[in-house]
């Protein structure tokens, strides 16, 4: 293998697929990148046996061939090249010579035979979505997916392809979040209809959507090509291929948890509401985090409560936009605060019937004001 | 052969031809899925083994496969090879309300914790102390002591085995003291802790400091002294504060596990002193006492109990109270639980394995006659051999004696162990130190360390 390509290309290329690398030793190879020729430029693959990665960048190819290096060896010393020079690869016998302006390494490998393949999907991609959308909706539903093992399930984001929209959900069990995807907004394949009624939910294990998030720049809009096969997902974005297993078993039911119906809303600036519940959460105490909303509706105020008994006790009074009736309801500070993070427009509104049952956390219009739907926060209020 | 069999074959033989880090990678929880025709489907779990199964080790596979079925033809594999997680359909609900989890501090039971400054259990006082003939003078001397502070029995030596209300006795003192004058300073320490308080002095440099603190006090109890033996510095300081004690007539209160006498490596000087004041031992409770101290525990905790099964609980933990009160414990926990009355069978049932681990098992002759010989210092052939010296002929008795008492061996038995002796010599030897015993002090203590050196050892 020769080749030349630049620094730019070659550094982010490097940097998508060594995260992907496996963290357990079981096989040393996992350890590193797969460097090959491909159509005429360079692939870098690399994989954990969960997620796999595959980047393709331009390269003028002097001669055909393929190598593994150590994916820490080779991002280290990538770094810590000085900006701006093309970057020359060549493999002499195991190893591969780099070389970049007066920067010059040697870095031993394995051969590429031992490397795992990486699958490669049998059907046309059925989604198309624009990546910053994705990126956002992957920020939003991250926060509550479980990491606890016992329910493998609910490690993933569950996707619900529907005719009208994608659902986007996940829980730990104490709190949900769901969000859509209107399907004006993707493009779909032709065969998406009949894809939809063979199968239309998939879990995604959550390590792939935060990879699948870093690798998405967030200042280009491009496209993210998206196919469900057998067992596993594959995503295409920018000559970057990510495949995941998925996870499997059933997604819990969650629908009749979300309310259709409330009886009080609070719309108020997410930044006061943040600043409030971040003083509390100081005070509150023991591991339930119990912070106290005390709404009065007659006053149109809102007061959050925080007291432990071994350090003291704070309040903060809030003046909101209440409508409907007087409520008092008890929180784990830390849920609330992280849906209330999650809102990216600059009001929030919170939605709730009583102090027992679930309360919503949505998004405000900016312009109109209004509650907006398609993004909705569930978290269950502190049973007294 | 089913198709489980078959793949735990297969891959017995593949394991063979590649290396355990690719075999542990590729081949964990795959399975036969189907097997039709020649034609095997295999599961595997993700996407990246079915490319490695099938481009890499197809030929491993069909190898191994068919030298097991040469019908198989044909191999692939398919994802998904776990059944799909037996449905469990009344699935939890998707999110459930946390619950409130409620911080009470614990009320405040004053009378139950220990003092900092003092070490004191409040829980240890003369009321709740009961009094059988075994205890009768260290208690009555523990109340003198209590009454008359630093004036008679200066200082009182306790000793006894374990678990037998030293402690009780001691921090009884203390606490009797306290509620008559809460200005009084008391301190209770074991030996240990005032070893290491000692140590941590030195270290820090802050002998002085030591010094001071204890000899500012009224009353200084010492549990466990048995501790200080071969410590020669702690010896020396604690004989520097002992003395100064002594001479400002302040009470000094010590336990242990032997009699001064009996305390290896103790320097003489703290011996003569120990011996100066009051020496009361605390032996086995007979079974009177406790009989009472278990009809009295059971009236405290609200246990409504049968004589018989008290009396079956009295028979059979004789050694130690702490043993008994662990004994009766368990019967009340355990008859609340089961909300069963504790009658004389359940009780028997339930200590079954506490009375049986109260002997040691494995215990035969041979350990006998080490403990023995060792004990009294002379060769294990000469107690077998025959020969009447006077030194030999009494921990001859001792072991015959023993395996008597301990292992219930039969007489003729017991005689041929020890040399081939006649019945009737192990009958005698039996009677003559069963009846010894009751007078002799000296012969009780004996033969109570070899039986302690007999369970601990073997």
């Amino acid at each position: 293998m020769k080749l030349t390509c630049t620094q730019e290309n070659f550094k982010k290329a490097v940097f998508n697929s060594e995260r992907m690398v496996s963290r357990q030793n079981t096989l040393p190879i996992l350890n590193n990148i797969l460097f090959e020729t491909e159509n005429g430029g360079l692939k870098l693959s690399a994989t954990n046996l969960e997620i796999g990665v595959s980047v393709q960048i331009g390269a003028k190819i002097e001669e055909e061939g393929k190598i593994t290096i150590p994916a820490k060896l080779i991002s280290n010393f990538v770094n810590n090249l000085p900006a701006g020079e093309n970057i020359s690869l060549e493999v002499i016998d195991q190893s591969l010579k780099i070389k970049s302006g007066s920067s010059k390494a040697v870095i031993k490998g394995l051969s590429a035979e031992d490397f795992p393949l990486i699958p490669k999907k049998q059907t046309d991609f059925i989604l198309n979505i624009p990546s910053l959308k994705l990126k956002n909706i992957i920020s939003k539903v991250i926060t509550c997916v479980a990491f606890n093992e016992t329910r493998q399930e609910l490690t993933g984001v569950n996707l619900v392809l529907k005719e009208k929209e994608i659902l986007f959900a996940a829980t730990d069990s104490f709190r949900l979040v769901e969000s859509s995807l209107k399907l004006e907004e993707v493009n779909v394949s032709s065969v998406y209809k009949e894809f939809l009624e063979k199968k239309n939910t998939f879990i995604i294990p959550a390590n792939t959507f935060v990879e699948l998030a870093r690798i998405i720049s967030s200042d280009i809009e491009s496209d993210i090509k998206i196919v469900f096969e057998e067992g596993q997902v594959f995503f295409e974005i920018d000559g970057t291929d990510v495949v995941s297993r998925l996870i499997n078993g059933k997604y819990p039911d969650y629908k009749h948890i979300v309310p259709v119906e409330f009886k009080t809303r609070i719309v108020g600036e997410k930044n006061i509401f943040q600043g409030a519940l971040k003083m509390s959460s100081v005070f509150s105490s023991g591991k339930t985090n119990e912070v106290v909303l005390k709404i009065d509706a007659e006053e149109n105020k809102l007061l959050i409560e925080a007291r432990s008994v071994e350090v003291g006790e704070n309040s903060s009074e809030l003046t909101v936009d209440i409508v409907g009736s007087s409520q008092e309801v008890v929180f784990n500070s830390k849920y609330l605060l992280d849906g209330i993070n999650t809102v990216m427009t600059s009001k929030v509104a919170i939605l709730m019937n009583n102090a027992s049952s679930p309360v919503a956390i949505k998004e405000i219009d900016e312009k109109t004001g209004e509650v907006l739907e398609g993004y909705v926060y569930i978290v269950m209020p502190i049973k007294n | 052969m089913t198709n489980e069999e078959l793949w735990r074959a297969a891959l017995g033989e593949i394991e063979l031809s590649i290396s355990k880090a690719n075999f542990i990678t590729w081949f964990k929880n795959t399975s036969i899925l189907s097997n039709n025709d020649g034609r095997v489907i295999i599961g595997v779990p993700n996407g990246f083994a079915k490319e490695w199964l099938e481009n890499k080790y197809n030929l491993y596979i069909l190898k191994a496969l068919r030298n097991i079925q040469p019908s198989i033809k044909e191999v692939s594999c398919a994802i998904g090879s776990e059944k799909e997680n037996a449905f469990r359909e009344n699935q939890v609900d998707a999110i459930i309300p946390p619950k409130r989890v409620v911080f009470e501090k614990p009320p405040v039971e004053k009378n139950f914790q220990i003092s900092q400054e003092n070490n004191l259990n409040p829980k240890y006082i003369f009321e709740n102390f009961i009094v059988g003939s075994s205890n009768e003078l260290a208690r009555a001397a523990c109340y003198a002591v209590s009454q008359n502070l630093g004036r008679i029995y200066n200082p009182l030596f306790i000793y006894g085995g374990v678990g037998l209300g030293k402690t009780h006795l001691l921090q009884s003192i203390g606490n009797e003291i306290l509620k008559k004058n809460p200005s009084k300073k008391v301190k209770y320490i074991t030996s240990e802790r005032f070893t290491n308080e000692l140590i941590d002095s030195i270290r820090t440099q802050k002998i002085n400091e030591f010094k001071e603190h204890y000899q500012k006090i009224d009353l200084l109890i010492i549990d466990d002294v048995q501790f200080l033996s071969g410590k020669e510095k702690t010896q020396e300081e604690f004989f520097h504060i002992f003395n100064y004690l002594y001479q400002l007539n302040k009470q000094i209160v010590l336990s242990s596990d032997r009699a001064p006498k009996a305390i290896p490596t103790l320097e003489e000087r703290l011996r003569s002193r120990f011996e100066g004041g009051m020496i009361a031992d605390v032996s086995k409770a007979d079974f009177e006492t406790r009989m009472a101290i278990l009809s009295k525990k059971a009236v405290d905790e609200g246990l409504t109990i049968s004589t018989t099964a008290l009396d079956f609980i009295a028979q059979n933990i004789t050694h130690n109270i702490r043993e008994l009160e662990g004994a009766l414990n368990r019967v009340i926990v355990s008859s609340q639980l089961t909300n069963r009355e504790p009658t004389l069978d359940y009780v028997s049932a339930l200590l079954s394995d506490i009375i049986a681990s109260g002997k040691k098992k494995g215990i035969t002759h041979k350990h006998i006659i080490d403990a023995v010989s060792s004990f009294y210092d002379i060769d294990t052939a000469d107690l077998i051999m025959k020969n009447r010296k006077k030194e030999v002929v009494k921990p001859r008795q001792v072991a015959m004696y023993l395996m008597r008492s301990e292992l219930q061996y039969s007489y003729p038995g017991i005689g041929e162990k020890l040399g081939g002796r006649d019945h009737t010599t192990a009958i005698h030897a039996y009677d003559k130190i069963s009846k010894e015993l009751e007078f002799n002090k000296k012969l009780l203590e004996d033969v109570a360390s070899i039986k302690e050196q007999l369970y601990n050892i073997s």
